[in-house]
């Protein structure tokens, strides 16, 4: 018993030793490695830098940020990374915290935190957390990739210039994107404009394009819904004779089957009008895997299903 | 094989030592599922503490966790003695409405906020490098949690070097400890709180499912084997070792999660050691 306890303590005072060793300030290599957190920021990185960096996603394609478990690889990313952008606003749970810290060595760059404050949504009428899903307005992201720009801008002199040309460019491929996502949802009956989702992800959506959304589960995808949800859910869509709601592609759509049957036991029935990606984008290389394809895929799902 | 590498390892290490020295206990006592019943017991602590302080920093919910962890063995023991329910069922219904009670709190109060322990209490061991502690002097302090976990141990095995008697007698025979004038009363308190509070905290630096596996495969592992306890406990924290250096290379090569490569390998080491048991009985 007592040797085991001494070598213990020689272990622990062997490993306290080896740690002991000053810290270093890493450079920023010609062709920087950038580590970006979720899809809808890789999107960003990609269109202001292109080929010129080495970039990595971290939560690939329908890999749900909520319920995101990093692998050992993800570790040696995020340690040999030059640069990393996330989201931010909690939506990265408790990551954040380990983001701060890596902060103290080298740039992290929180995209949606660019976002002004009036812009932002809290949940229970402003009293709650603010909601994290920030990319569903456009006009709220471009502010987000505005101040991405000027950071990246900062720390790629060289690449300044370039990085600037760029965001010109995605910022204008955006709004048209954003336009025609206002024209296409203006083309809705107004007692039709009403989006119903499992889980509050499309809250800037809805202010920012003018539909009225409904959630089931709450801001993160691991709540728990209740009864009264689900018939409070099912009365809605009677009353208002809504034709569809709508599944997410990274959430499971078992809570939105209880209000299907739910509805179909009061004899209304109601369809699913098509998947929607609200936390992750699509495979790489479909027209889903880029933001504004995602955004334009839920824009056109959403007006074919409610028209 | 980088520092980072030798970071995560010496972590899981620690904590599989500190796990394995309540551990051992536990199995014996037939409150193995203890460490799992805490791990979700301590969800409307955490809420509580959310809800009182406005903030979702883990300092604060990890003081409201420490609370409800030593809350939850009071309520068990309570369950258990007064109440005359069986040990397990005590664990069991305790662990469940703490658990439920935290769910309705959510829903009640919480009900638009990402709050739950997965989010806001349990830890990425590969994250574990990243958490470093740097002097004003510039000196780097290696991890946090490496700090966390072997301070933390060191405690463990002062409390094991004072109370080893207490701790033995009461765990093999309660009757013939309290005409000793032990208390068992006390004993099993002292056990309590050493396993509330080194899972409390190891779940903030490793995450949930590595503390529960850390907890019970070596121990029950080692009581295949250990005919005494100083043995048991010194296989169990032998194993725990070779699982964390194992699990983290399997992680590796497999590119999965770390925590859950370590889990599987304690569970392999078991199974490995049940057929060894099977088919060379002496």
């Amino acid at each position: 018993m007592q040797k085991l306890s001494y070598y213990l303590c020689a272990i622990i005072a062997v490993s306290f030793a080896i740690s002991c060793t000053p810290s270093k300030q890493a450079e920023i290599s010609e062709r920087p490695k950038i580590v970006a957190t979720t899809g809808m920021v890789a999107d960003a990185i990609e269109n202001l830098l292109g080929d010129q960096v080495e970039l990595k996603t971290l939560m690939g394609p329908g890999v749900d940020p909520h319920l995101y478990k990093a692998s050992q690889g993800d570790m040696n990313l995020l340690a040999n990374a030059d640069i990393i952008v996330y989201s931010g606003h909690h939506l990265e749970g408790k990551m954040i915290e380990v983001l701060h810290k890596i902060g103290k060595t080298k740039p992290v760059i929180p995209l949606a935190e660019y976002i002004w404050e009036n812009r932002l949504q809290r949940s229970d009428d402003g009293k709650g957390a603010i909601d994290p899903h920030l990319w569903m307005d456009i006009e709220s992201w471009k502010l987000g990739v505005n101040g991405l720009s000027d950071t990246l801008q900062k720390l790629l002199p060289n690449k300044a210039a370039f990085i600037a040309g760029n965001f010109k460019t995605y910022k204008d491929t955006l709004e048209k994107v954003s336009f025609e996502i206002e024209l296409a949802i203006g083309s809705i009956p107004k007692s039709q404009r009403v989006l119903i989702t499992s889980h509050d992800a499309f809250r800037y959506y809805g202010l920012a394009y003018g539909i009225e959304v409904k959630g089931l589960q709450g801001i993160s995808t691991v709540s728990e819904y209740g009864l009264q949800d689900v018939s409070n859910m099912v009365n809605f869509i009677i009353s208002r004779k809504i034709k569809s709601v709508f599944i997410e592609s990274s959430i499971s759509s078992k809570s939105l089957q209880a209000v299907i049957e739910g509805c179909k036991s009061k004899g209304y029935n109601i369809n699913i009008g098509g998947s929607l990606y609200s936390d992750a984008m699509g495979p790489k290389s479909s027209p889903v895997g880029t933001y504004k394809g995602m955004l334009r895929h839920n824009t056109q799902t959403i007006v074919n299903a409610l028209k | 094989m980088s520092i980072n590498d030798f970071w995560i390892i010496l972590t899981a290490s620690l904590v599989a030592l500190c796990c394995a020295i309540p551990g051992c206990f536990l199995v014996l006592r037939r409150m193995a599922m203890f460490g799992d019943a805490i791990s979700h017991a301590v969800l409307p602590g955490l809420v509580v503490a959310y809800l009182i302080s406005g903030s979702r920093a883990s300092s604060v919910l990890l003081l409201g966790a420490a609370i409800t962890g030593l809350l939850v063995t009071f309520i068990i023991e309570f369950i258990q003695k007064k109440m005359r329910v069986q040990n397990d069922a005590a664990i069991g219904i305790t662990y469940t409405f703490l658990f439920a009670v935290g769910v309705i709190l959510i829903s009640l109060f919480a009900g638009q906020t990402d709050l739950d322990q997965e989010c806001v209490l349990y830890g990425e061991i590969a994250f574990v490098p990243f958490d470093t502690i740097t002097l004003d002097s510039g000196l780097l302090l290696g991890p946090r949690q490496v700090w966390i976990a072997g301070g933390m141990l060191l405690i463990l095995l002062v409390i094991l070097r004072i109370g080893y008697r207490g701790l033995y007698l009461t765990t093999f025979d309660a009757g013939y400890a309290s005409t000793l004038g032990v208390s068992v009363m006390l004993w099993h308190y002292v056990l309590m709180g050493m396993v509330s509070l080194a899972t409390v905290v190891s779940f903030e630096s490793v995450g949930a499912i590595m503390v529960i596996a850390f907890l019970v495969g070596p121990a029950a592992t080692a009581a295949l084997f250990a005919k005494r306890l100083p043995w048991m406990i010194a296989i169990a924290a032998s194993i725990g070792v070779l699982s964390s250096i194992f699990g983290y290379f399997l992680a590796v090569v497999l590119n999965a999660s770390v925590s859950g490569s370590i889990a599987v390998m304690i569970g392999v080491i078991f199974a490995l050691a049940l057929l060894l048991k099977r088919f060379f009985p002496s």
